[in-house]
């Protein structure tokens, strides 16, 4: 690997992870607050992370399982925030009953 | 207040101290890196480096042992069982600590042998203290362990906070023993030294600041025991299942078998998402209190944790943690700026916070509990920080690309790369960061010493009057 595709490739992970942290954030806050442009914003982060996950796939020298796995934890960073908030309402809601 | 908890105020005063030393030590190591021939034959680089990443693992470990002492006896509504052995031992820990550190200042060089290893320095990063030190350490642990659980089973009670410490307090212990073998070859050295710097640091303290986060939480928020210990369980088996293999980073380039590239990689990849979860709870914890507390520079550094742990060991891990990249990166400036990044993330803002909450609760400040110096402090070791984590890592790229993916790493391409105006760029503002994280450091002791004592001294005339 050369330095361009290894700086790019870099960048593309860290911003990926990045991206995914804007969405989590931005979703959290977003139903904390009930704001729906905040939601929309959350759900612009996850794009941009997916979008990441296509230059990762298409640009970088990695082999293919990791292309695979990194598009695969791509759709798990998607799961996450919704399924964390559910259950925090969940396990506060049988808290408060 | 218990015997115990005047016990963890002693370990906290130590742990404050240790994190000054670390500072200036890294200070220290910072100014050599341009200034190459400072103090050279007088004090050398590789003691400032020792006793900045000794110190650095030492600071935590007090914290986190203070923190337990802490919270024990409240947790279990009495004292903890042979708490003056914890008490003799909190001396001969402090005087084992200064009398290596004052070792490895007059010994900084000469031969190693059986002699050098059991009384000067073992030679292995991060358990550098010398064998009859490292025993010392073992004793420490194992009366901590013997403290813990002996309390627990006179009081008789079990919580599910306390049920994982416990569990956690064996591989604490245990790996710790990776610090004793005399092994020859290289591999095999490094092989089993991982075990203990890995384990401890990316599972055991991962878990042992979960269950003191989880303490926190219930006071500092009122958060329900369930709540918590419901999360303490999802966060404990996503890390520890992440974390354990995640090991394999380690094992990419030390002439381990080449699956461990595979098996590295993978797991490595997946440590980031349980800390996508904590960020959820931190911004859900924060959004149902309205961001309102009467301990906002211990809330504000719980925020602090949750956010530096996802970045510096998330973000910053996930860019160079695949084989394909670790192989230009590791051992790099750029490894150097995500160990600070991360360590800082995912401990030194807890252990900070559950300062601060002590400090709230020693000084009777219930209701108001603030200052302006903390804020200066918050800000300026945070932006300190991030200052020298950014700097480290324009010089790590620096030498990925230059020494590594262009020079073929030999050393004619490490001082190539060493030369480089980027490099030095990045060593000069680490340095400039390091002395703004350092003043951040000067006001947070002062924050420590003042904050709340108007009420702490109001609350005795307040009895008085009553």
């Amino acid at each position: 690997m050369t330095y361009a595709p290894l700086l790019a490739t870099s960048a593309a992970l860290g911003l990926f992870v990045l991206a995914g942290g804007a969405y989590g954030v931005l979703y959290a806050v977003s139903a904390a607050r009930l704001s729906s442009s905040l939601e929309r914003v959350s759900y612009a982060c996850y794009a941009v992370q997916l979008l990441l996950v296509l230059v990762v796939c298409l640009g970088s020298p990695l082999d293919w399982p990791w292309k695979l796995f990194i598009a695969a934890s791509g759709i798990a960073y998607g799961f996450i925030p919704p399924a964390t908030w559910r259950l925090l309402e969940t396990l506060h809601h049988s808290r408060a009953r | 207040m218990y015997r115990s908890q005047k016990l963890a105020l002693r370990y906290f005063a130590a742990a404050i101290t240790l994190f000054g030393v670390m500072t200036a030590a890294g200070l220290l190591s910072a100014l050599y890196y341009v200034d190459p021939s400072l103090f050279y034959n007088v004090f050398d680089f590789q003691m400032a480096k020792i006793l900045h990443i000794d110190t650095l693992i030492i600071w935590l470990l007090m914290g986190f042992i203070g923190a337990v002492y802490w919270f024990l006896p409240k947790e279990l509504g009495r004292e903890v069982v042979g708490i003056w052995i914890a008490e003799v031992l909190f001396y001969v820990f402090c005087a084992a600590v200064v009398v290596v550190a004052v070792v490895f200042i007059v010994v900084q060089y000469g031969g190693s042998n059986q002699f050098s290893m059991w009384f000067i320095n073992q030679g292995r990063k991060y358990v550098e203290a010398p064998r009859w030190a490292a025993v010392g350490i073992v004793v420490v642990v194992l009366a901590f362990m013997f403290n813990v659980t002996a309390t627990a089973w006179r009081a008789r009670k079990m919580t599910g906070i306390l049920g994982v410490l416990i569990l956690d307090l064996i591989p604490l212990s245990v790996l710790y023993l990776d610090a004793f073998p005399q092994l020859t070859n290289m591999s095999h050295d490094l092989y089993w030294w991982w075990w203990l710097v890995h384990m401890w640091v990316e599972a055991t303290w991962e878990v042992l600041i979960g269950c003191l986060m989880a303490w926190s939480l219930m006071e500092l928020m009122g958060t329900s025991r369930r709540i918590v210990e419901t999360w303490l369980y999802i966060e404990v088996m996503l890390v520890l299942g992440t974390g354990i293999l995640g090991l394999g980073h380690h094992y990419f380039w030390i002439g381990t078998p080449q699956y461990w590239l595979s098996i590295g990689g993978f797991f490595s990849a997946l440590e980031p998402l349980p800390l996508l979860g904590m960020v959820v709870h931190a911004v859900y914890d924060a959004g149902t209190h309205h961001m309102k507390t009467t301990n906002r520079p211990a809330f504000y550094w719980v925020l602090a944790e949750a956010f530096g742990n996802f970045i510096g060991a998330g973000v910053w891990g996930f860019m160079m943690t695949l084989p394909q990249i670790n192989l230009y990166s590791h051992g790099t400036q750029w490894t150097v700026s995500h160990g600070h990044f991360a360590f800082w993330g995912a401990y030194g803002c807890g252990v900070i916070a559950i300062m601060y909450l002590v400090l709230q609760q020693t000084r009777h400040a219930t209701a108001h509990f603030d200052s302006r110096s903390w804020k200066w402090s918050f800000g300026l070791l945070n932006l300190g920080l991030v200052g020298m984590v950014g700097g480290l890592l324009v010089a790590g790229i620096t030498q990925a690309i230059y020494e590594r993916a262009q020079g073929g790493s030999t050393l004619q391409a490490f001082v190539v790369a060493s030369e480089n105006h980027w490099f030095q760029s990045g060593m000069y503002a680490r340095l400039l960061f390091g002395i703004v994280f350092a003043l951040g450091y000067i006001i947070l002791v002062y924050d420590l010493l003042a904050i709340g004592r108007r009420a702490a001294l109001a609350a005795p005339a307040q009895v008085a009057s009553a």
